[in-house]
C-alpha cells in the first residue's frame, strides 16, 4: 500500500481543478467509467454501450499526468489520488466581492498550491460587502484582506482627516480617540 | 316745621267746622222746647222766625259757605305749597340719600375691583415667574440633550465611520472595481501572511 501512496502523490493536480466539488465530481465521472470498462469486459464484442462522454477536467488531469483511463490500473490509481485528496488536501475558503473569473481563480490556486501546500483545495464564496479584496479562512484563522477591513484598521487617519476638515466648534464637540478606542473596545 | 303747620291748619279748619255744626244742632233744638215755655217760645220763634227768616238764614249759609270755602281754598293753597315745598325737599333728601348710597356702593365697588385686580397682578406675576423659571429650566434640559445627542452622534459616526466609508465606496464604485486589478493586492496580502497561512494549515491538517 505503501508504494501505491507515493506514486499517488506524485500526480499532479491542475489548477482548473481547484475546490473539493471538482474533486469530487472528477471521482463520480471516475466510477461511471470504472463500470463502463467492466461492463465492456462482460458483454459480448460491438454490443458495448457507448462510451461515455468525459470532462475537460477529466482529460486535463489525464493528460498533465499521462494516464489513459481506458486502462483500469490507471483509472484506479487517478480515482485513489482524487479520494485522497478530497480525505487530506488542506482546504481554503476564499470570500469576494464578485464572481471571480477562471483565470483569476486559477491564479490564486497556483500560488496557494506553490507557497502552501501542493494539493490545496480552494472553496469561494461572494461576499458583496467587503468592497474589494479578499476573507481568507483556513482551518483555524480568518485573514480579512477586504477593503472594509483596511478602512476600519485606518480609522484614526480618517479622524485626523475629518478633524482637520471640520470647523473647531464640531472638532471640539467630537469624542476623544481613546474614548471612542474605549467604547469600540 | 311744615307738618306742624299742616296740622295746625287743619285742627283750624275742624274747629270752624265743628263750632258751625253745634250752632246748627242747637238752633234746630231750641225750636223744639218743651211746652211750658209754649209761649215763650212761640214769641221767641215768632221773634227768631222773624228775625233769622229763611233769608236771614240763607244769607248766613252763604256767608258761611263762602267763608268755609274761602278757609279751604286758603288752606288749600297752603297745603299745596306746602306739599311742593316737601315734595321739593323729599326730593332733595331722596337725591341725596341716594348719591350717598350709590357713592358709598361706588366706592365699595371700586374698592373691591382694586383689590381684585391687585389679586389678579399678583397671579399674573406668580404665573410669569413659575413660566419662566419653568422655560429656564426647559432651556437647560433642551440645551443639556441637544448636547448629548450630538456628542452621542458624533461618537456613533466615529465608531461606524469605517462602515459608512465602505458602503459608501462599494455604492459609488463597487460594481467596477475588477478582481484581476485586485489580483496583485491580494497576492501582496497572501505573501505577507503566507507563513501563518501555512502554520494554521499544517496545525489545522
Amino acid at each position: 500500500m505503501a508504494p501505491s501512496k507515493e506514486k499517488a502523490r506524485r500526480l499532479d493536480l491542475p489548477t482548473i481543478i481547484f475546490g473539493p466539488v471538482e474533486v469530487h465530481r472528477l471521482v463520480r465521472e471516475l466510477e461511471t467509467l470504472e463500470d463502463f470498462l467492466q461492463q465492456a469486459k462482460i458483454r459480448e464484442p460491438g454490443k458495448q454501450p457507448p462510451l461515455p462522454k468525459t470532462t475537460r477536467n477529466l482529460e486535463v488531469i489525464a493528460s498533465n499526468n499521462n494516464l489513459n483511463l481506458l486502462h483500469v490500473t490507471e483509472l484506479t490509481k487517478l480515482k485513489q489520488f482524487l479520494q485522497s485528496v478530497s480525505q487530506k488536501a488542506p482546504v481554503v475558503h476564499m470570500g469576494l466581492a464578485s464572481d471571480p473569473s477562471a483565470v483569476f481563480t486559477a491564479k490564486i490556486v497556483a500560488w496557494l498550491r506553490t507557497n502552501v501546500h501542493p494539493y490545496t483545495l480552494l472553496q469561494l464564496g461572494l461576499q458583496p460587502t467587503i468592497a474589494a479584496g479578499c476573507v481568507l479562512r483556513t482551518a483555524n484563522k480568518t485573514f480579512d484582506f477586504s477593503l472594509r477591513n483596511r478602512f476600519s484598521q485606518q480609522r484614526p487617519m480618517l479622524l485626523k482627516a475629518i478633524d482637520r476638515a471640520m470647523p473647531a466648534d464640531a472638532a471640539a464637540a467630537r469624542p476623544q480617540p481613546a474614548a471612542s478606542a474605549e467604547v469600540a473596545a | 316745621m311744615t307738618i306742624w303747620w299742616l296740622v295746625l291748619i287743619l285742627g283750624f279748619i275742624l274747629s270752624g267746622g265743628a263750632a258751625f255744626i253745634y250752632i246748627a244742632v242747637h238752633l234746630k233744638r231750641s225750636g223744639t222746647v218743651t211746652k211750658s215755655v209754649e209761649d215763650f217760645e212761640a214769641e221767641a220763634e215768632k221773634d227768631v222766625e222773624h228775625i233769622f227768616n229763611e233769608e236771614f238764614r240763607e244769607e248766613l249759609r252763604n256767608r258761611g259757605r263762602l267763608h268755609f270755602e274761602k278757609i279751604l281754598g286758603e288752606n288749600a293753597m297752603f297745603l299745596q305749597q306746602d306739599l311742593r315745598l316737601t315734595t321739593s325737599q323729599l326730593n332733595d333728601y331722596m337725591k341725596d340719600q341716594i348719591s350717598k348710597d350709590l357713592k358709598d356702593a361706588f366706592s365699595n365697588y371700586e374698592s373691591a375691583i382694586s383689590d381684585a385686580k391687585q389679586l389678579a397682578v399678583e397671579s399674573i406675576e406668580k404665573t410669569k415667574a413659575t413660566i419662566d423659571e419653568q422655560r429656564q429650566i426647559l432651556t437647560a434640559q433642551l440645551e443639556k440633550e441637544v448636547t448629548d445627542e450630538k456628542a452621542r452622534r458624533i461618537q456613533r459616526f466615529d465608531e461606524n465611520m469605517a462602515g459608512v466609508v465602505n458602503h459608501y465606496v462599494l455604492a459609488a464604485i463597487g460594481d467596477q472595481i475588477d478582481l484581476n486589478d485586485q489580483l496583485e493586492y491580494i497576492l501582496g496580502e497572501l505573501e505577507a501572511n503566507k507563513k501563518e497561512i501555512i502554520q494554521d494549515i499544517n496545525n489545522g491538517a
